[in-house]
């Protein structure tokens, strides 16, 4: 009987989870991968986040910092799990490192991995320099350097972003909505116009999906303060003419082929399962589920169960998530663990 | 194979040929008609602005397409041609070519104003269309139209003099729009009111017909009428690409909105 609960993943999920426990007294240990805490916020760049606006390295950053300076939370960095044996209330997790820990419940925040642009190489990228991806752009941001053509660092007139890259894509194995790219590009392409007043952002997309209060926040306010523009069209294809890249496809509103020059092209890129599910998945003795991503036991009940007592799961682990919901969940799904152990405590008690 | 898209052949768009010869095979005769593919190769980004520099087209770049406007549009009902959602989308994306091919229709809007109730957006089309025909009349892509002709006459009296006279308007309205005076209905109408007008509204309409009286202390009103209709104009014109407004007609229609 252990009543140390396992972190896996130190992203938006595995933070808040890490530090509901230490607030109710549960001895944590968090495990990370990276050398690094904070998960894809903090690892990829991002800049300013939604929605609230804050940069990513101060928003994380402050997470990271609370778990860091948090005593009762134990920290493994550049450490995996390799299994995870027993059972609910005594689990003893084997890791990367030799050690053994000893939980009594384990909380999966394992996160997601961007989707990877050369898998879609109609659309350029690989090929072109300019051809970027979200995150690209959102590192041009947070660095400081500004939005740059990679290929000679000249400031473009006219970006487009694509969107669902990696998302709502059958051809590609990919059948899901990656839920926050719809937002992320709004408000990439306010930061553009922000930037550089005279370039002129057109977003490319099959439907916007700003849901909730973003749609106001995002979508509305990029075309009505920012004047972006939305061209319903799926791209068929991203070449250059020597000069400029080439954006082909059909514009659906006038029924008519396009053939529009652009400086910059970014793709949306959307939220792949982690690449490393397949090997998790085996080690915690879990299921996924069918598009890979770790599978939860029930929707309404409890949250954050997966098929496997006592192992929980949080954040974009389960499916696309937005950073603010992963927190949420997170929380969640500390609550639950510590709900569970309490409980098997006091049975075995 | 079906032709899906029936509505997007043009005559010019139709190409005929006699003989034809593709990849060295002559398929003269069975090949002969062909449609021209319309490639858009480019977004003009001045058109929407020089729309929005235009009463009533600010608000044109908030539209999202989604044709409340041209379900509940009143001309469309009789006009499928006239299709406010799909040239709002033209001036987004400043296919400025494509717009004009309907230059002879746009100024049919009759502002009932259904579109701008309907509008999520507050993108007000009526307006949108008011801007529209305007812009067309101002880059000399239509002719004056004739409510255009009417508010010139209308408002250069209001601003010379601060009042209007009925009869003057009339006559320079009809001269304007190179109609003649003497209308079947005019005179009749004339008759009637005379048949019927107390003699003292009579002198007293004679008499501004002959004298013009102005309005009272009316040259410093008049100065600063001139001054606005003259920057405003100046800042349209600007916006357009257009010559100076020196170069251009007098103070026109704007001043009924802006005076």
């Amino acid at each position: 009987m252990s009543e140390t609960i396992l972190v896996v993943g130190a992203g938006p999920a595995g933070l808040s989870a890490a530090h509901a426990l230490a607030s109710v007294g549960a001895p944590v240990v968090l495990v990370e991968k990276e050398q690094r805490l904070g998960g894809a916020p903090i690892l990829s760049g991002y800049a300013k986040l939604v929605p609230s606006g804050e940069w990513a390295k101060d928003a994380i950053g402050g997470m990271v910092a609370r778990v860091e300076d948090d005593r009762r939370i134990s920290i493994r960095r550049g450490c995996t799990v390799d299994a995870l044996d027993g059972e609910a209330g005594a689990f003893q997790a084997r890791l990367s490192d030799g050690t053994v820990v000893d939980a009594g419940a384990a909380i999966l925040a394992t996160g997601f991995t961007h989707f990877d642009s050369i898998n879609k190489p109609e659309w350029g990228f690989g090929t072109y320099p300019d051809v970027v991806t979200t995150t690209q752009v959102e590192q041009m941001i947070s660095s400081g350097r500004g939005i740059r053509c990679p290929s000679d660092g000249r400031k473009p007139d006219r970006v487009a972003i694509l969107l669902c890259v990696g998302s709502r894509d059958r051809q590609i194995g990919r059948e899901w909505c990656s839920k926050i790219c719809c937002t992320v590009s709004c408000n990439i392409a306010m930061e553009i116009r922000e930037e550089l007043p005279d370039c002129h952002v057109y977003i490319y997309y099959m439907d916007i999906r700003t849901f909730g209060l973003y749609e106001q926040k995002y979508y509305w306010r990029s075309q009505e303060e920012f004047k972006v523009k939305y061209i319903k069209a799926r791209v068929a294809e991203v070449t250059s003419n020597g000069e400029k890249l080439v954006i082909k496809g059909e514009d659906t509103l006038v029924k008519r082929p396009i053939t529009i020059p652009f400086d910059l092209v970014v793709h949306a890129i959307g939220m792949d399962p982690n690449v490393d599910n397949p090997r998790l998945a085996p080690a915690f003795g879990i299921e996924l589920e069918r598009n890979g991503y770790i599978g939860k036991a029930n929707a309404y009940g409890t949250l954050g169960e997966t098929s496997r007592r006592g192992v929980f799961v949080a954040g974009a682990a389960s499916g696309p998530e937005t950073i603010d919901d992963s927190i949420a969940q997170g929380s969640a799904a500390a609550l639950a663990a510590f709900a569970l152990v309490t409980q098997l405590r006091a049975v075995a008690a | 194979m079906p032709i899906h898209e029936k509505a997007l052949i043009r005559p010019e768009n139709l190409l005929t040929h006699d003989k034809l010869v593709v990849d060295g095979v002559d398929v003269s005769g069975h090949w002969s008609t062909f449609i021209a593919p319309r490639v858009v190769t480019d977004y003009n980004e001045r058109l929407q602005d020089e729309i929005a520099a235009l009463p009533g087209g600010e608000f044109v770049h908030r539209c999202w397409q989604c044709g409340s406007c041209t379900n509940v549009c009143t001309v469309n009902a009789v006009n499928p041609d006239f299709n406010p959602r799909f040239w709002i989308y033209l001036i987004r994306m400043g296919m400025e070519s494509e717009l004009l091919r309907d230059k002879d229709i746009i100024w049919q809007c009759v502002s009932c104003n259904k579109c701008t109730d309907a509008c999520p957006r507050q993108v007000v089309p009526e307006g949108v269309m008011k801007a529209t025909a305007r812009w067309l009349e101002l880059k000399g892509h239509t002719p004056k139209s004739s409510s255009t002709h009417f508010d010139e006459e209308f408002s250069e009296q209001v601003i010379a003099t601060g009042k209007i006279e009925e009869g003057r308007i009339i006559r320079n309205f009809f001269a304007r729009t190179g109609q003649p005076l003497r209308q079947e209905w005019l005179v009749e109408m004339a008759k009637r009111i005379a048949r019927r007008l107390p003699v003292k509204l009579g002198m007293v309409m004679g008499f501004a017909a002959l004298v013009r009286p102005r309005t009272r202390g009316w040259a410093k009103a008049r100065r600063a009428i001139e001054g606005h209709v003259a920057r405003e104009e100046t800042r349209r014109r600007a916006a357009l690409g257009l010559a100076s407004a020196a170069a251009a007609a007098p103070p026109s229609n704007d001043s009924a909105r802006t005076g």
